[in-house]
């Protein structure tokens, strides 16, 4: 994929400091258009799309929110755990949209593994297939995400 | 052929030197706004070094105008009335201004760089905001991940604040921040006592704030705060009043209820406060002793899940409060937590007939 001036313009919108403070992309020195296709690939070879991977997300977060701050329970060996706080965070591509700040916090029983997004990962994933950098705070593997989220 | 090679990865070189020489010229050049001058309410003049945000400016001049997530354009409590100058609205201010206050001239000063002169109208509340230094006389441990940290007032050395109000925090550069970032705290501490605030801080996982309070604070340590802020605080009415809170969100109601027994108010009062597990329960002996010292107050801890034994309520704050409101319609409601406990809460008892001009609250934890 070539990185058109559109994405130097999101990129630069990913960096420390714009949106957030340590910013999407960690120590990851690829351009953005490389981070996009590689995640991408890896989707496919798992044979799924950003957009279950998002909706299964999404799943989970609304079932959280009904905890109002404590463990919920779902589908028997999940539990998951929502927490917010005051204030929106715009998308770094250019469109309208605000998402709330939360934090979701998953553990898979079964495999006694935790997976862990925020509001605004789950719209990028699931609009923009992007799963942040190599060595971002809230970097998600795709492969992982996967196997916890029993995709 | 290898010296043609040679000559031409040589010019490319020179001309991506020169280009990136003409970049950092223009940098100093255009990105050098000088001194430019804030005129405050059409009669204080500030001169301030330009190319900061208005938020960081004014801070600079001992203005604090408030802000919950440190100026990183979320919050959107960084409103400020910019008469003049300013330039047009920018895309990420869009979001947290209305039409409304689009058209009488809101800006989010978080986001606004200083470029030129600019005029401003503050409130008077603003102005008269101060920074304070404190010290850490004491870190108390409420539970595993809260702690309770007292600030003693240095200079200026009395804080004057309402019972509910919170306080900006800054937290040094270190390595989570390259630059310091304030984050909001209620004082948890009696208002009348004004030579020391104390805070209660809920660890977050990779929180540059709570990460430094919990890592890297220490008693003795200087800790600089600014404030007062806020308007929720107790009114003056008498009426029934039901106090929900979760996690850090006791904080400013322990301060309000301080304020209760030293008034000996009389009015019948309810907190329910909501947990996880037990593990996550502070300040219960505290609470069973305003019991005792504030004529009419009852104190109620839910708890989500529990392994141990509890004769207590149990399930969601918004259960309990279900099954032991049933009137609202002349009840006060105080709501400190996350949004959406507020939401989910202050929709319940909606329909038990509150109305929007009896709820107060502050929708960060």
């Amino acid at each position: 994929m070539k990185q058109s001036p559109q994405l130097d313009l999101v990129e630069a919108r990913m960096r420390p400091g714009a949106i957030s403070l340590h910013g999407f992309l960690g120590k990851d020195t690829r351009p953005l258009s490389q981070i996009l296709e590689e995640d991408h690939n890896t989707v496919n070879e798992l044979g799924v799309t950003h957009r279950l991977i998002a909706d299964r997300m999404e799943f989970f977060t609304e079932q959280g929110q009904k905890g109002l701050g404590t463990t919920v329970e779902v589908e028997g060996h999940f539990e998951v755990r929502v927490e917010e706080v005051r204030g929106v965070l715009p998308c770094p591509w250019p469109h309208k949209g605000l998402y709330g700040k939360l934090n979701v916090y998953l553990r898979n029983l079964e495999l006694d593994k935790e997976l862990t997004w925020t509001g605004l990962q789950v719209h990028l994933i699931g609009a923009h297939g992007f799963y942040e950098g190599r060595g971002s705070p809230f970097r998600i593997e795709p492969q992982e995400a996967c196997r916890i989220l029993e995709l | 052929m290898m010296t043609e090679l040679l000559v031409a990865v040589a010019v490319i070189a020179a001309l991506s030197a020169l280009l990136a020489l003409l970049l950092l010229t223009a940098d100093a050049v255009l990105l050098a706004y000088g001194e430019c001058t804030l005129t405050i309410n059409e009669e204080e003049e500030k001169v301030v070094e330009g190319g900061n945000s208005l938020l960081a400016g004014l801070m600079d001049e001992g203005i604090f105008v408030p802000s919950a997530c440190g100026g990183r354009g979320s919050c959107g409590l960084c409103k400020v009335k910019v008469l003049e100058g300013g330039g047009p609205l920018l895309p990420t201010e869009m979001p947290h201004l209305t039409e409304e206050e689009r058209e009488d001239h809101w800006r989010l000063s978080c986001q606004l760089k200083i470029r030129g002169d600019m005029a401003l109208e503050l409130p008077e509340e603003i102005l008269s905001l101060q920074e304070y230094k404190t010290r850490v006389k004491r870190i108390t441990e409420l539970n595993y991940d809260t702690r309770m940290v007292r600030l003693e007032m240095v200079e200026p050395p009395e804080l004057k604040f309402k019972a509910g109000q919170y306080i900006q925090l800054q937290t040094p550069a270190y390595g989570l921040t390259p630059e310091p970032v304030y984050r909001a705290y209620s004082m948890a501490s009696p208002a009348d006592r004004r030579d020391y605030i104390e805070l209660i801080i809920r660890r977050v996982p990779g929180g540059i704030c709570t990460t430094y309070v919990f890592e890297l604070l220490e008693e003795g340590d200087e800790a600089t705060v600014n404030g007062p802020y806020g308007d929720f605080v107790l009114s003056e009415t008498d009426r029934e009043i039901v106090f929900i809170a979760g996690g850090s969100g006791i904080a400013p109601i322990r301060s309000i209820l301080f304020q209760m027994e030293r008034e000996q108010n009389p009015r019948r009062a309810t907190f329910f406060y909501g947990c996880n597990e037990l593990r996550d329960l502070y300040l219960v002996e505290e609470m069973r002793e305003f019991e005792q010292k504030v004529p009419n107050f009852e104190y109620v801890p839910v708890v989500a899940r529990h392994e141990g034994e509890w004769d207590g309520e149990t399930g969601l704050v918004t259960e309990a409060v279900d099954r032991r409101v049933e009137d609202c319609s002349d009840t006060e409601v105080y709501l400190c937590g996350s949004p959406g406990m507020i939401d989910a809460s202050v929709k319940l008892l909606q329909g038990k007939g509150l109305t929007e001009e009896r709820t107060f609250y502050d929708k960060f934890a």
